[in-house]
């Protein structure tokens, strides 16, 4: 029984198993010398284990496939978080903007043709164009710098 | 309170590890004793249980100087401890409600 116990082990996740398996295993063990000799209570301790181990299973599969998704856990803010300096710089940036914005707006209410209209409808999409181009540069480094492993190196003592 | 919902097994256990650190078989016996033979885990649940537990950072792996990977004790952390109270509390004022119903409908 323990031998099936193993095989329905390999359902898991490889890193579940590596995390849990031998203790698993043992505690499997340990529980079965410790049951009644009764065929009826060892019948429904093999039914349990085997229900949970399946379930469990499918559970830890679903955990992972699920957790990245979850988008709660990418903004829970750990309290030694720091933000980085850039941050400070970008949010005058998009303060500058936004004040820019509305004074802009402003002069635009006052004037009723069209064509100041127009002006301002070109160039917020200029201005979307660019936001979006240069979010998209900055994501492609950040991958590829986290593809290549460079900010793991950086915590290298050499 | 962190939004993680305490399924009954889940609840014994943090309540067996609240009394002292535990390993994976003495938990399994405790919870049975507590729930007086009621609640019977497989390793399955249990280990989902304490993995979901370890996750959030409710309970920690006792360092040991010689650790057996079979055999690895867990404890309560102190954000567990603070949410199984808070669980209780919930719980305690739950029955409080379920009496004063059960009363008036009696009355």
């Amino acid at each position: 029984m323990v031998t099936v116990y193993c095989c329905l082990l390999c359902l898991y996740p490889v890193s579940y198993r590596d995390e849990f398996g031998e203790e698993m295993t043992s505690l499997f063990r340990e529980a079965r010398n410790d049951l009644p000799p009764a065929l009826l209570a060892k019948v429904s301790f093999y039914r349990r284990e085997f229900c949970g181990l399946l379930s469990g299973a499918l559970g830890a599969h679903f955990d992972r496939l699920l957790r990245p998704a979850i988008p709660f856990r990418r903004f829970y803010m750990q309290t030694q978080f720091r933000f980085p300096r850039s941050t400070v710089f970008l949010m005058i940036v998009v303060f500058a903007g936004v004040v820019l914005t509305i004074a802009k707006a402003s002069s635009v209410a006052g004037d009723t043709s069209g064509s100041a209209l127009r002006t301002l409808e070109s160039a917020l999409f200029f201005v979307l164009l660019t936001m979006c181009t240069a979010a998209a540069v900055v994501w492609g480094i950040l991958h590829i710098r986290r593809r290549s492993g460079v900010h793991r190196l950086q915590n290298v003592d050499s | 309170m962190e939004t993680f919902a305490l399924s009954e097994p889940v609840l014994l256990v943090l309540l067996s590890l609240a009394e002292q650190p535990r390993h994976g078989y003495s938990i399994l016996k405790d919870v049975e004793s507590m729930s007086g033979g009621r609640v019977l885990l497989s390793t399955g649940t249990l280990y989902g249980a304490l993995q979901r537990l370890l996750d959030h950072g409710w309970i920690e792996r006792v360092e040991e100087h010689n650790p057996a990977r079979d055999r690895r004790t867990y404890r309560l952390t102190s954000r567990g401890r603070r949410n199984l109270q808070i669980e209780i509390e919930r719980m305690r004022h739950l029955t409080k409600v379920a009496a004063l119903r059960m009363t008036c409908k009696e009355a």
